[in-house]
């Protein structure tokens, strides 16, 4: 018998024993790489936001130690204190050591105190109204994504029939509108003009006399409250998910695996599912990164619309009242939960993709 | 290495029971411009263990009949005339074009299976080769036990040479395109079907690897005597592993015979054509554009006999008639008015170690 | 019509610069022919010329009129009149036009930047193309509206080239990531690599080879960076962190939601107004840009 070529492929063939060899593995890991980068990512953020609080000309705490002197007549020691413990910054401090304190208490769960609600930390500010967001949130995105493949591998499969040109425009409409746009129209349209929604009731993150309990009575009506900012979240992104997944399901149609698997007489539950779908859907995951930060950004705008009590209607007021401890927080807190989602997100690509999981340089 | 032609992988005389029948066969792509008819009008059948060679260049159809024969044609191509009838181990006849749904998803690769060209891409790149393996018989036997597929696998893995052990936890990337190809082999067989199509199986690899399928398809044979329709536009390979070869023009076979009559007598000046191309080893197909002229265009085809336009024995009879298959002797027929003429003018063709 | 650039498209010339002089003809035509894509084409331009020279028409209408407050739309007042009995059409007709300016602003420089980058990071590839795809990363993953928050809260924006920055400044990744992409399955291409064994110099294939058959693919991603910026800018209007001085559907938003517009019957087409319009704004260009997608991409124009 001829000898036959067993070529080792070039992953398997980097396997030494060395030490350097064994780094260079592990820097390469697709786990490892993602969680460097996003731990570099928030210490970039926080960086940057310790910059604009503090080095920028006019920042907020020259600012305040300077109204606190001009119209109080406090002394700057005493004024310098006052910001020391608001910003979590000293100004007295070189600026190393402040930066070093910055993320120090940081770390702590520490991030200083609001100006407007005198004395109020910060993070319970955030603790209150973080999870609504992350809920609201969350799940729309976890919706619309799901919803999004669904109906984008329907439509691939029937496609040029009047279900895909229906869909396909609807979502193709919907996507153009902004979602604090559609927000408004929402409240104006369907609230105002038509009285269909009882956008009053709707309000706040649940009703009042519901207390916060792990039930179904309590999810239901937290879901209520959340219902109208989901459908502009939800709304808005579900377009572009199923109009990406329809072309990469035709895309993933044409390969010849796709053939394959029907020439083997696998089932076609199987083959739309492991086949077809499983290799479309890796595509969306390089969309995933900015739709996150996307839809949590849009909370900013569309919470207060619905004047749904979450992390985005407070930060909105912080801003309007320039109130840049709360603001400085939220922005931290709202980029540091973006990252960790995406991080998931990259995680989970990972396990669905073989390909990128080791030592591959190609992204 | 063997002479051309002297001997076959499988050896022996073809048994005489058919499993394989396809007749006046018409496949049809629908097109912006009209229909475009890829076969125009083929027969061949298939006996037990035996391979049947279906060569052309491409454009000649041998891909979309091979697709035609398991029902695997995109939406726009159909068969428009024809039939394909399947002979069972147990003397059951298969109208293959008549198959409903179910019955068609357990005729592929139970009874007959299929080896594509693309090596690379023939895998899914998201399962383990074991996965794809198990999901191929499970889909055929719901209560098959996981031991016994893989002990079965194990057993292929090891007669297309491949290593079981590491092969099977292997995602397709891992691999190398022959061994990919391997394992595309290796699947096929899983089901112990009666028939294998490979459609050019050798043609993505490099001429090292090439030897290697084509010495595992032999061997195979020998162990299994599956029977096999080989399509190639290479007609070394052919030489190697048909009893019989068919070359294909423009959707129709032209010639059809014993594989040493097409070698030392071919009767129609394509089949002479792409001999004394002397097509290397490498399978590269601008070796066979010594050939004059152009692959033919399916969307607009001369009349009369169709490979007139790039014949040296053309006459003006030939525009006139497109002659059907006729006997020239011992089985051998070929599709031309000028089979007395028609000569080779190299003895033999030379095949490269 | 279709065949003609698929032709083109695999055509492999060392001059590309024929091949998209050539195309633009060809891009009219199979515009045309794409109903759609047409329609936002159409729209869109009516926006453009209504917004710059609609003002030459339409009067300015500054002063209250007390006695005609939230008037619905009539022969007088074709949109009804806002919280000071003003005319909303007069307020649309001369919104648009910032709101496209710092559009085109923000686009042109998110653009610059996503093509000079990207192709640079590409094309030199190393730690160079390292630090330019981690940066882009980095800002990608920072959601956009509420650092643009941060931001303005701090440095105030007062001319639309400072608004066109701030955007740009934030806008950039998705398209250099997108342009990189590009850039890289270029350079695989053949014409490219026969510029490459001529040694025709990086700056002549940059330029010469790889960009002029981008033209197309920049268009596009031009027309994505444009909705990216008129949704950021109308969203630091709304918020109120734009200087909410003159006509600008922005603005207009922001007056009547702070006036709670929203929830007057009457009120329902001073608010609506503003937001139809940069709604069907929106819609035309990422309708124009879908279709350009379409003529520009073979693989899904086989689906037709």
């Amino acid at each position: 018998m001829a000898t036959t070529s067993v070529t080792l492929s070039p992953a398997r063939a980097v396997r030494q024993f060395s030490p350097v060899a064994l780094l260079k593995r592990i820097a390469s890991n697709y786990i490892v790489r993602r969680v460097f980068k996003a731990a570099f990512t928030i210490f970039f953020v926080i960086t940057l936001t310790f910059f604009l609080i503090r080095l920028l000309p006019g920042n907020p705490v020259e600012v305040y130690i300077n109204t606190q002197m001009g119209q109080y007549g406090i002394p700057y020691q005493d004024a310098a204190a006052q910001a020391a413990a608001l910003f979590s910054i000293d100004p007295n401090e070189p600026l190393y050591h402040q930066y070093y304190g910055y993320l120090s208490k940081l770390v702590r769960g520490n991030l200083g105190k609001s100006l407007i609600s005198v004395g109020t930390p910060v993070s319970n500010i955030i603790l209150q109204y973080l999870p609504w967001t992350l809920f609201s949130v969350g799940l729309s995105l976890l919706i619309s994504f799901t919803l999004g493949i669904v109906l984008g591998m329907i439509i691939a499969y029937r496609r040029e029939t009047p279900l895909d040109h229906a869909l396909s425009t609807i979502g193709s409409l919907l996507h153009s509108i902004p979602n604090y746009l559609l927000a408004i129209i929402i409240v104006v349209f369907f609230g105002v003009r038509l009285g269909w929604l009882p956008i009053t009731r709707m309000r706040g993150s649940f009703s009042p006399g519901v207390t916060p309990a792990i039930s179904l009575h309590f999810f239901g009506d937290a879901l209520y409250h959340a219902a109208l900012p989901m459908a502009a979240y939800v709304l808005t992104t579900i377009g572009s998910w199923m109009l990406i997944m329809k072309s990469s399901t035709l895309a993933a149609l044409d390969e010849d695996y796709v053939t394959v698997a029907r020439a083997r007489g696998l089932k076609d539950s199987r083959i739309i599912t492991a086949y077809v779908g499983r290799n479309a859907v890796l595509p969306l995951f390089t969309q995933l990164a900015v739709a996150i930060g996307f839809v949590a950004g849009g909370s900013l705008l569309v919470e207060p619309i619905f004047q749904y009590q979450g992390i985005g209607l407070v930060l909105r007021n912080a801003v309007n009242q320039r109130d840049y401890p709360v603001m400085q927080g939220i922005f931290l807190v709202l980029t540091f939960s973006v990252i960790v989602a995406n991080l998931a997100a990259d995680l989970l690509y990972g396990r669905l993709d073989p390909r990128i999981r080791v030592g591959n340089t190609k992204e | 290495m063997k002479q051309a032609g002297t001997s076959n992988g499988a050896g022996g005389k073809p048994e005489d029971k058919l499993v394989f029948a396809a007749k006046d066969l018409v496949v049809e792509y629908r097109t912006r411009r009209g229909p475009v008819q890829a076969v125009r009008g083929v027969t061949f059948d298939v006996h037990r263990g035996e391979a049947i060679a279906l060569i052309g260049e491409s454009g000649s159809g041998k891909s979309t009949l091979g697709l035609a024969l398991l029902r695997l044609l995109t939406k726009s191509g159909v068969v428009r005339e024809g039939s394909v009838v399947y002979y069972g181990r147990d003397g059951f006849e298969v109208d293959v074009l008549a198959l409903g749904k179910e019955e068609l998803r357990h005729f592929r690769w139970q009874e007959c299976a299929m080896v594509f060209q693309s090596a690379l891409n023939a895998l899914n790149p998201v399962l383990r080769v074991w996965d794809q393996l198990y999901d191929t018989v499970r889909a055929h036997r719901p209560g098959a036990h996981r031991s016994d597929v893989r002990a079965q696998a194990v057993k292929l893995l090891q007669l297309v040479q491949l290593d079981p052990e590491r092969v099977l936890l292997a995602y397709p990337h891992e691999l190398s395109g022959g061994m990919r190809q391997r394992v595309s082999i290796a699947m096929s067989l899983l089901l112990d079907p009666q028939l294998i199509i490979l459609d050019e199986p050798t043609t993505a690899l490099d001429i090292l690897t090439q030897r290697t399928i084509i010495d595992v398809l032999l061997n195979l044979r020998r162990e299994l005597g599956f029977a096999m329709i080989f399509i190639s536009h290479d007609l070394t390979i052919a030489a190697e592993l048909a009893d019989r070869v068919a070359t294909m023009y423009a959707g129709r076979i032209v010639e059809f015979g014993d594989v040493r009559d097409i070698f030392y007598n071919p009767k129609h000046p394509y089949t002479v054509g792409l001999l004394e191309a002397v097509p290397p080893i490498s399978g590269d197909l601008v070796a066979l554009k010594s050939i004059p002229g152009n692959p033919p265009n399916l969307l607009a085809l001369p009349d009369g006999c169709k490979f007139h336009p790039r014949c040296p024995y053309a006459t003006a009879a030939c525009s006139q008639e497109d002659p059907p298959l006729r006997p020239v002797g011992n089985g051998h027929s070929a599709a031309c008015i000028h089979t007395d003429q028609v000569q080779l003018h190299r003895e033999t063709v030379e095949v490269a170690p | 019509m279709a065949q003609l650039v698929t032709a083109q498209s695999e055509v492999a010339g060392p001059n590309m610069l024929r091949r998209v002089g050539g195309g633009s003809v060809n891009f009219l035509r199979l515009m045309f022919h794409n109903k759609a894509g047409f329609i936002g084409f159409v729209v869109l331009v009516f926006i453009v010329l209504v917004a710059f020279l609609g003002p030459l028409f339409v009067p300015e209408d500054r002063n209250a009129h007390v006695n005609q407050i939230y008037q619905q739309p009539s022969a007088a007042h074709w949109l009804g009149t806002d919280y000071a009995g003003r005319d909303v059409l007069a307020q649309i007709v001369r919104g648009g036009r910032s709101i496209l300016v710092v559009g085109l602003l923000a686009a042109g420089l998110t653009t610059i930047i996503a093509v000079v980058f990207g192709a640079l990071s590409a094309y030199t590839g190393g730690w160079i193309d390292s630090i330019i795809t981690g940066l882009a990363d980095i800002v990608l993953t920072i959601p956009q509206l509420p650092l643009l928050a941060v931001l303005a809260a701090f440095i105030s924006f007062k001319s639309a080239w400072q608004l066109a920055f701030i955007i740009a400044a934030l806008g950039w990744p998705t398209l250099l990531r997108a342009i990189r992409a590009q850039v890289l399955s270029l350079r695989e291409r053949e014409y490219v690599e026969a510029a490459q064994a001529l040694d025709l110099g990086t700056t002549h294939i940059l330029f010469r080879e790889i960009l002029p058959n981008m033209l197309s693919y920049i268009a596009i991603n031009f027309t994505i960076g444009m909705t990216g910026a008129i949704y950021a800018q109308i969203g630091l209007y709304f918020l109120g962190l734009a200087p909410l001085a003159g006509d600008n559907w922005g603005i207009m938003i922001n007056i009547a939601y702070t006036r709670g517009a929203m929830f007057f019957k009457n009120s329902f087409w001073y608010i609506m107004a503003p937001v139809l319009a940069i709604s069907i704004l929106q819609l035309a260009i990422i309708t124009m840009t879908r279709s350009l997608e379409d003529i520009f991409n073979p693989r899904l124009r086989q689906g037709e």
